[in-house]
């Protein structure tokens, strides 16, 4: 079978179509699951009470965070070496749904350090480093949103990813680096809470439904894109006729 | 040809000499407005210094790394340069390098007098200056890439904003950090060889990434 | 299977918060993307009724090559 041919956007389009919901429908069912688990097996914390049940949403969401951020950058790197249109338009697609979950990791960990730590903001490395994370993802979004030619848009982004995602680990040893310095001033996390089994096994199955969930959502964008790049490639070729 | 475009560039900007002299103004009066927002207190003062001025240094150079594209792609230049036999990467150092001479070496000259608004010892001062002068080739180099990134672009300087000052913040934390240290008493060292590592790894880089979003840029 | 305390033992403002917060993210994100569809086929529809109701033949011959989704 040749494979080569859903590197096409018009090819692989209908292919997505038929994708969608053999995640969509998963990723409702692990969330489901995932919570269920968290809410009714897990135990209350000895520590936190029930107020720890919120990090069933908020790791899974840091993680998909930092993920999806990687992936676009891989994505981005790819459409520009090979000039791949559907891996620069994959990237494109991708970012929304990083940024949204990026900013749910901020959110929900503000929650959480509320009655946890008693702020609901601490310039601890991890949260600091996640919100410059959302920063990278918003320079991301904007540049291709300033660039109206689609190639250049394509290719722009690369280079801004790929920059991204070398200064992510830069960016966070300094942020760690920084965080260390000004302990008196910041509140630390006194270490996890203990994993029991149940709570890990939440964890992981609402970090599951997110990859389906974002496979999903990626894909039906990603169709959007599709189409909006064909329209206007069409109009564009019409006028000029 | 590197001390070619760094002569040609330098000229230039001399026949601007008014652009140049406005990043600095700018960097004094955003430095003076924080006392003015936060009061006079001493103590206060000296504790947020590192802080702020970095943070006006980071400010001031954003501003003028519209200079670095932007005349050379009006009157045509840009695009000869990159017909030219000689590597990009080797036209963007220069580039840049002028770029750093213009623009960030007067904020480091200057940066003393500031500090001295705020009450910063003397030694202190000096670490000021030296974090300065390693740091702001890094605003230079990165700012680099996303001036070549945005050119032509509407939304001018608030979108080099968002795409560059993520970049700069490790410049910020170790060299805002270096200044704090010296205030109280510790070592500034390790601060500085930190920002100097950034400084060394943003000069290999960050030109070739610079030279990549000319060349996407201009297609 | 035991029901949990309702009131996340009085943090329940920051527990439920956090995931009605999730919630209305991903309700958002798919509904836009919903829209944004819609819009598209919307476009789409009026393009075509636009070529199948034009006269002129250099048109007609032109759309015969369009691609269709």
């Amino acid at each position: 079978m040749n494979l080569y041919k859903y590197a096409s956007p018009a090819n692989f389009y209908p292919l997505a179509g038929k994708m969608i919901p053999w995640f969509a429908i998963p990723s409702a069912i692990l969330f489901a699951a995932g919570l269920y688990v968290g809410f009714f097996i897990a135990p209350t914390d000895f520590q936190q009470g029930d107020a720890y049940r919120i990090i069933f949403i908020h790791v899974p969401s840091a993680w998909m965070g930092m993920f999806l951020y990687v992936l676009m950058a891989i994505y981005a790197g790819i459409g520009w070496a090979f000039n791949a249109r559907l891996a620069s338009m994959m990237a494109s697609a991708i970012a929304i749904t990083g940024a949204m979950f990026t900013l749910l990791s901020l959110v929900t960990g503000a929650l959480w350090g509320k009655p946890t730590w008693g702020t609901y903001w601490a310039w601890d490395a991890r949260m600091t480093s996640t919100l410059i994370l959302l920063f990278l993802y918003i320079g991301f979004i904007s540049l291709q949103s300033a660039i109206d030619d689609t190639r250049r848009a394509d290719r722009a982004g690369a280079v801004l990813a790929l920059v991204g995602v070398i200064n992510v680990p830069i960016i966070y040893f300094s942020v760690q680096w920084w965080n260390t310095l000004h302990q008196g001033a910041s509140i630390r996390i006194l270490g996890k809470p203990t994993i029991a089994a149940p709570m890990l096994a939440a964890m992981l199955i609402v970090l599951a439904a997110c990859w389906f969930y974002s496979v999903a959502v990626v894909l039906i964008r990603l169709r959007c894109i599709i189409l909006e790049r064909e329209q206007n490639a069409s109009r564009f070729a019409e006028v000029n006729a | 040809m590197l001390r070619w475009i760094v002569w040609r560039d330098l000229t230039l900007a001399w026949r601007r000499r008014a652009d140049i002299l406005s990043t600095v103004f700018f960097f004094i009066i955003v430095v003076s407005l924080f006392p003015l927002g936060i009061g006079p207190e001493t103590q206060l003062l000296r504790s947020i210094a590192p802080g702020v001025i970095w943070v006006a240094a980071l400010l001031a150079s954003m501003l003028s790394l519209n200079r670095l594209f932007a005349n050379d792609l009006q009157d045509g230049t840009l695009e000869q340069l990159l017909l030219t036999p000689q590597p990009l990467f080797l036209v963007v150092l220069g580039k840049v390098l002028a770029h750093w001479i213009v623009s960030e070496i007067p904020l480091v000259l200057i940066a003393p007098l500031v500090g001295l608004q705020f009450d910063i010892p003397g030694e202190t001062l000096l670490i000021l200056v030296v974090s300065l002068l390693v740091g702001t080739p890094v605003l230079s180099l990165i700012g680099s890439v996303g001036a070549a990134l945005t050119l032509g672009l509407r939304g001018g300087g608030v979108l080099i904003s968002i795409l560059v000052l993520p970049l700069y913040i490790p410049a910020l934390i170790f060299g805002a950090g270096a200044v704090e240290a010296s205030i109280i008493g510790a070592s500034p060292a390790p601060h500085l060889y930190l920002l100097g590592a950034f400084a060394i790894v943003s000069l290999i880089f960050s030109p070739w990434a610079t030279a990549a979003a000319l060349r996407i840029s201009l297609e | 299977m035991n029901w949990p305390d309702l009131s996340m033992g009085g943090y329940g403002f920051y527990v439920w918060g956090s995931y009605i917060f999730a919630l209305i993210l991903i309700v958002g994100e798919v509904f836009s993307l919903k829209q944004r569809k819609k819009t598209l086929r919307q476009q789409q529809n009026e393009h075509q009724q636009q070529m199948s109701s034009s006269v002129s033949p250099s048109v007609l011959t032109g759309s015969a090559n369009e691609t269709t989704s």
